[in-house]
């Protein structure tokens, strides 16, 4: 029994935070959603968000990965957290652009500067976030509960390669983000080799694009 | 899975009334209930009461309300329920403890109102995180609970 299927209308792009601390694999996150996406033949676009600079945009324009004109670039000017938590106008009219230039695209991913562990996304202009913390920034770091770590929706947890270099325990720093968030979703990544970023892209299908 | 897009009416709504009175009448009525600190979303994937997996999103320029009527037909309406909104109320002792207060709250970034002289801090989650934030304020008597 259906109650409602047919949607008349166009329907706005979702919008998908991407946070995390400087470094953490943010970009690379996108570079390897990107091509994952697109297979699965999802419409793109990508905003992102740098301090004073246009850095991580140039790096996506080129990558060959995307059409450069579908990167739009936000600078915050300020801390990273402001222009997506306290006043989320520009990336709201960054995201607004987008839809207006390209329509019919279906995801947004908006990828915020680097910040603390303090960072969230404001519910106004993200309809789902995650937090990208990664191996090297020590297995401590989910035990410290930032609200980046306790609140998205997804932590992901990248470089998993390094662990052996770096001497975590990987098994032990997954147990501990999981306690900390209570059951919500933790994925491990290694986005230099391309690992477990099949999980992420299956769980933006069913949870962010209703795909099934 | 039940996709829908928009909000078809206010349950409160006469019209909407009559009709969702109808559908209780055959237990065709579910609920969708959201969590407080969720209640801002405009995309999301809940189940109701009588396990729907329901897909919703709203216009960008719309906000979900308590009584959102999300999909309606001859057999079965969906009405998204807001869970209770979790308030801590807070009276500082004086002027300089109101100060400080004010600026904790603001640098925690609290979500917060103001009741007369009372701060009403909305809880994303457990009171004692936040009581463990301003322990140094209540110990010192310069803030209480209201
Ligand atoms: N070994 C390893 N290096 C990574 C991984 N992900 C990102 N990096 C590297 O970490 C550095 C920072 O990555 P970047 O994506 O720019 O981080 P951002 O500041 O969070 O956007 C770059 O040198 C990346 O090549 C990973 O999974 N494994
Ligand atoms: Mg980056």
């Amino acid at each position: 029994m259906t109650v409602q299927e047919t949607i008349s209308g166009t329907v706005p792009a979702a919008r998908f935070g991407i946070g995390g601390p400087v470094g953490s694999g943010k970009t690379a996150l996108v570079e390897r959603l990107i091509p994952a996406l697109t297979a699965r033949g999802v419409d793109l676009a990508v905003i992102t968000n740098d301090l004073v600079t246009i850095e991580d945009a140039e790096r996506l324009r080129r990558s060959g990965l995307i059409d450069p004109d579908r990167v739009s670039a936000v600078e915050a000017g300020a801390c990273p957290h402001t222009i997506i938590r306290e006043d989320p106008t520009l990336n709201i009219e960054a995201a607004d652009a987008l839809e207006r230039r390209f329509p019919g695209v279906e995801l947004i991913l908006l990828e915020s500067g680097g910040d603390n562990l303090a960072s969230t996304f404001s519910l106004d202009l993200t309809d789902f976030w995650i937090f990208v913390i990664d191996v090297s920034g020590g297995d401590d770091i989910p035990r410290k509960r930032g609200p980046g770590v306790l609140k998205s929706d997804v932590l992901v947890i990248n470089k998993t390669d390094l662990a052996p270099h770096v001497g975590v325990d990987l098994a032990r720093m997954e147990a501990e983000a999981r306690a900390v968030r209570g059951g919500r979703p933790v994925l491990m990544t290694d986005c230099r080799h391309g690992e477990g970023i099949d999980a992420l892209v299956e769980l933006i299908e069913t949870q962010v694009l209703f795909r099934k | 899975m039940l996709r829908v897009h928009g909000i078809l009416g206010r349950a409160d709504d006469p019209e909407v009334h009559a009709a969702l009175h109808r559908l209780e009448h055959r237990d065709g009525i579910e609920y969708l209930f959201v969590p407080a600190h969720e209640a801002g979303r405009k995309r999301f994937r809940l189940t109701t009461d009588r396990g729907t997996d329901c897909a919703v999103s709203i216009d960008r320029d719309q906000a979900l309300f308590d009584g959102a009527v999300l999909a309606m037909d001859d057999s079965r309406a969906i009405v998204a329920r807001f869970g209770e909104q979790a308030v801590w109320r807070l009276i500082p002792r004086d002027t300089e403890a109101a100060l400080q207060l004010g600026w904790h709250a603001g640098n925690l970034h609290w979500r917060g109102r103001f009741d007369g002289e009372v701060l009403e801090v909305l809880l994303d989650g457990d009171v004692d995180t936040y009581r463990a934030r301003i322990a140094n304020l209540i110990d010192q008597g310069l803030v209480r609970d209201a």
